[in-house]
């Protein structure tokens, strides 16, 4: 394993010898909760931050995304697609929020690919940090087997108490400390501290969800006429909050705009919630899934079933960040346990049958 | 397998629209305008029946809508029936031939009428379903030797908002068609069937095994035409249907027509009854 | 897309006129409106006045009996009526003297001559006539209303959203409030201000009245979780709301 060791007094040197060729996002306090941002300078980043309350996600696939202007003013109408290209580096990312990452870049290349994703996916880098104590009350990454970071990290980040020892994942890693000459060769020493801290943080977290997570997409199809989703549809409030924070949700609606000419202007996609009304309505107005239950139901299910099945990882990355967004309580852990306890018999009753 | 995405695989993004012209627009009934689009070489569409394109008036919006036109008629132009009902088809139907509009496509799994071969069909469109149906209608009536026999059974509210009426009355004159017709509200002249559609069915007598039938309507038409056809003995395997779903983007991401876990501008939205019989998402 | 300008007019009833000044705002900031319509009529901001118009944008809400006839004459005339802002879309804070008893409201404010005023329970415009469209919020939002021009000229209806709050509020990455021990109605409230109040700290009032589905039992059951008691959840729902919540879900 390549590594370096970065002393945290010369974080700020790094930044501004990054800021040079990149625009860097990274954790930062906004009012009194923490958000993916621009950072400016090392005083702005803070690498113990808890949760944010958009995943990066948001760098990748841009709550507004233009896709293409157009021009029909003259004779001939053009249309010209944007694409952001711009060198960004997305620093401290959570290992939740890398799994989220490497579902994504699966959603958008796999079929047709989307080349304003790929564009933007292409130009990035990403800066990946290891969680060593739990970020938030609502985390459950440990039982959902997203509490490793996945390989495709550019440069992975453990703090050492001083230090931070830098893993190099990929050439567009390599570039970032490229001709920054405050690094030094990760020693022996310096891996054996890795060790110990790797192997200290299991004990940080705690295992929420009852049963083993593989079983999930097995559980939810057992559980599609579960009497739990419809206690769902009676408390949510359908207010859309849950997809919205979710590092695994990519559903859009595409719009268009127009100058007071009414012939140039753009076509942008901004992201949509399918547990809103408008969702999948049709033309004559009718809607394929007009229950708040059957929304539940659809998003647990795209979460815990369809994108595993999918895309070949898990759907939810147990951020933790729909629960703390919900004002009705509703969380995965809770939904997965309780789908769970349903459907195996108490431990109770097991016994009575043993004896 | 389907190949006939030319249009917007050699587009730098997915989202861009090819911009064309219309040839023609005919007035079908007070809702429905059928708009002919050029296809100037070398653009092809290269569509299958079943499919849809997504079409664009810029600063408007886009919307999916099925392909018209048979791709055995569909060389230098194709054809869209659309319905006024929102603001992209308001937008559409305000403009005029020699007017351009943007086209992505064609998307999804149309009918894989190659199976159909040898088979008869029954085709039981109502309403605006007959518009993407006509696409299969005429692929096969070109390729009549291929297929059996061919029933067609139509139903519209009025005898006014019947759609393609000069090629009804070309199947009604044809001896190797069976076209039955039925309106809810007859007018005056009116001297065919009233009811529903599926008070045609008990006109027609099939082999169910080697009829393929293939409906596409209003939402809540398919459980009544599905009772007729699995009534009628026909395997669930042989009965097609075509969904309707608002796609945003065609390509399986931006996720509006998502039926349980599958997308119907990717797995459809041509589907054949035995696959989307256990979604309760789908009808 | 025609070639003349279609003519626009502006009435006003009962209200502060706040709706106006923000479309008069809009005429600073996006000159290129004044050249794409024709404004006929706009007391706020005009002597002229002529009654042959296309488009009759309404603001305020309907207070006393004689609006009627008005309000019919302007529908009469108009191809398209939009309501614009909270008092014609939903009657506005206006409908707050709705719980009460009518006379008693009318000697509150007139005192000896209630007899000589004229008054009725405030109400939206859509109660009288038919309405096309509205443009909601306490005032109403400056780019809505632009964008609102451009459906419009367009041939289209404004595309007013109806999804709620919460979703600008977190596309915005705005904290929410409720964990700032406030109370929000953004849940059930329609959006498409940008959640500005939620982004100054203050709990949505729901000016721009109800989503189409609000589940308001459980926004009841998050209120009284978070420290209102029956009294000011009702007193929270009647600022605008008044007419969109039946008496009896409000006394739920």
């Amino acid at each position: 394993m390549i590594a370096k060791i970065l002393p945290k007094h010369a974080l700020q040197n790094w930044i501004e010898t990054l800021r040079e060729h990149y625009r860097i996002i990274g954790p930062k306090l906004a009012q009194s909760q923490f958000i993916f941002g621009d950072i400016h300078s090392a005083d702005e980043l803070d690498l113990s931050y808890p949760t944010t309350i958009l995943p990066p996600k948001k760098v990748l696939l841009p709550q507004r995304e233009d896709l293409f202007h157009f021009d029909a003013t003259g004779d001939t109408h053009i249309v010209e697609p944007t694409f952001d290209d711009e060198p960004t580096v997305i620093l401290g990312i959570h290992a939740c929020d890398m799994h989220s990452i490497t579902l994504l870049d699966r959603v958008f290349e796999r079929g047709t690919a989307d080349q304003h994703y790929q564009t933007r996916r292409e130009n990035t880098t990403l800066v990946s940090l290891e969680c060593i104590k739990s970020c938030s009350e609502y985390s459950f990454c440990k039982s959902m087997g997203t509490l490793s970071i996945p390989e495709d990290f550019d440069l992975h980040i453990t703090d050492l108490g001083d230090e931070y020892l830098l893993e190099i994942g990929s050439n567009k890693g390599v570039s970032l400390l490229w001709n920054f000459n405050e690094v030094r060769e990760a020693t022996d020493a310096d891996f054996e501290r890795l060790n110990k801290v790797m192997s200290e943080k299991w004990s940080h977290f705690t295992y929420r969800v009852d049963f083993d997570i593989t079983e999930l997409p097995a559980l939810l199809s057992l559980s599609y006429d579960s009497k739990v989703w419809e206690e769902l549809g009676d408390r949510c409030l359908a207010c859309g909050a849950c997809n919205i924070v979710c590092p695994t949700c990519y559903c859009f609606d595409v719009r268009d705009e127009v100058d007071f000419s009414l012939c140039s202007g753009g076509r942008f996609r901004v992201w949509d919630s399918c547990q809103l009304d408008r969702f999948a309505v049709v033309a004559g107005g009718h809607d394929f899934r007009d229950a708040r239950a059957a929304r539940q139901r659809h998003r647990f299910f795209r979460k815990g079933k369809y994108l595993t099945e999918k895309y070949g990882v898990v759907g939810c990355v147990g951020c933790g960040r729909c629960a703390q967004a919900c004002l009705v309580h509703i969380s995965p852990v809770d939904i997965f346990n309780e789908l769970h306890r349903r459907r195996v018999p108490s431990a109770a009753t097991q016994e009575e049958i043993l004896a | 397998m389907n190949t006939g995405r030319q249009m917007t695989l050699e587009a730098p993004s997915i989202y861009q629209p090819i911009m064309l012209s219309i040839l023609e627009i005919t007035s079908m009934t007070e809702m429905e305008k059928v708009f002919t689009i050029e296809l100037p070489f070398p653009t092809s569409l290269e569509h299958r029946p079943g499919q849809f394109v997504q079409v664009s008036v810029l600063g408007v919006g886009e919307a999916p809508i099925s392909i018209s036109s048979s791709p055995s008629r569909s060389k230098s132009s194709f054809e869209l029936c659309v319905r006024r009902a929102g603001a992209l088809t308001n937008a559409l139907h305000a403009l005029n031939p020699g007017d351009v509009v943007g086209v992505r496509g064609p998307f999804g799994r149309g009918f894989p009428i190659e199976r159909f071969r040898g088979k008869d069909i029954l085709f039981a469109p109502g309403g605006l379903g007959l518009a993407p149906l006509r696409s299969v209608i005429n692929e096969v009536l070109d390729d009549r030797s291929n297929y059996g026999r061919i029933i067609i059974l139509y139903g519209a509210g009025q005898p006014v908002e019947m759609l393609f009426q000069d090629e009804l009355q070309e199947w009604a004159m044809r001896e190797d068609v069976e076209l039955h017709l039925t309106v809810d509200k007859p007018d005056k002249k009116w001297k065919g069937n009233v009811g529903v559609i599926t008070t045609l069915f008990s006109d027609i007598q099939v082999s169910p095994r080697n009829t393929v039938a293939i409906t596409c309507g209003p939402p809540v038409m398919y459980r009544f035409v599905l009772m007729e056809l699995l009534g009628m003995g026909l395997p669930e395997g042989n009965i097609w249907l075509s969904l309707e779903r608002r796609m945003k983007c065609g390509v399986g991401k931006c996720g509006h027509c998502q039926m349980d876990h599958m997308y119907v501008c990717q797995d459809g939205p041509a589907f054949s009854y035995a696959e989307i019989r256990h979604l309760e998402e789908a009808l | 897309m025609s070639s003349t300008k279609p003519k626009i007019a502006f009435f006003d009833f009962a209200g502060c006129e706040g709706c106006q000044l923000t479309v008069l705002d809009s005429l600073q900031t996006h000159t290129e409106l004044l050249n794409a319509v024709e404004i006929v009529q706009f007391r706020e901001a005009m002597s002229e006045r002529n009654d042959d118009y296309q488009i009759a944008l309404v603001e305020g809400s309907y207070t006393r009996p004689s609006d009627e006839v008005r309000l019919q004459a302007i529908r009469d005339q108009a191809q398209i009526v939009i309501t614009l802002g909270a008092c014609a879309h939903l009657g506005g804070v206006n409908a707050v003297r709705n719980a009460h008893r009518l006379e008693e409201i009318k000697r509150y404010v007139y005192g000896e001559k209630a007899e000589v005023y004229e008054a009725a329970s405030a109400r939206p415009i859509s109660d009288f006539i038919q309405v096309d469209a509205f443009i909601p919020g306490c005032p109403i939002d400056r780019e809505e209303f632009v964008r609102a021009v451009k459906s419009l000229l367009q041939g289209n209806l404004p595309d007013i959203p109806d999804y709620p709050v919460c979703v600008e509020c977190k596309l915005r990455e705005t904290g929410c409030v409720f964990l700032y021990g406030k109370t929000c109605l953004g849940p059930i409230t329609r959006a498409g201000c940008g959640a500005i109040c939620p982004s100054f700290g203050v709990g949505c009032e729901g000016c721009r009245g109800l989503i189409p589905n609000p589940n308001m039992a459980s926004l009841r059951e998050v209120l009284s979780e978070n420290g209102l008691d029956e009294m000011r959840v009702k007193a929270k729902m009647s600022l605008f709301l008044t007419n969109q919540i039946a008496t009896s879900d409000m006394e739920a």
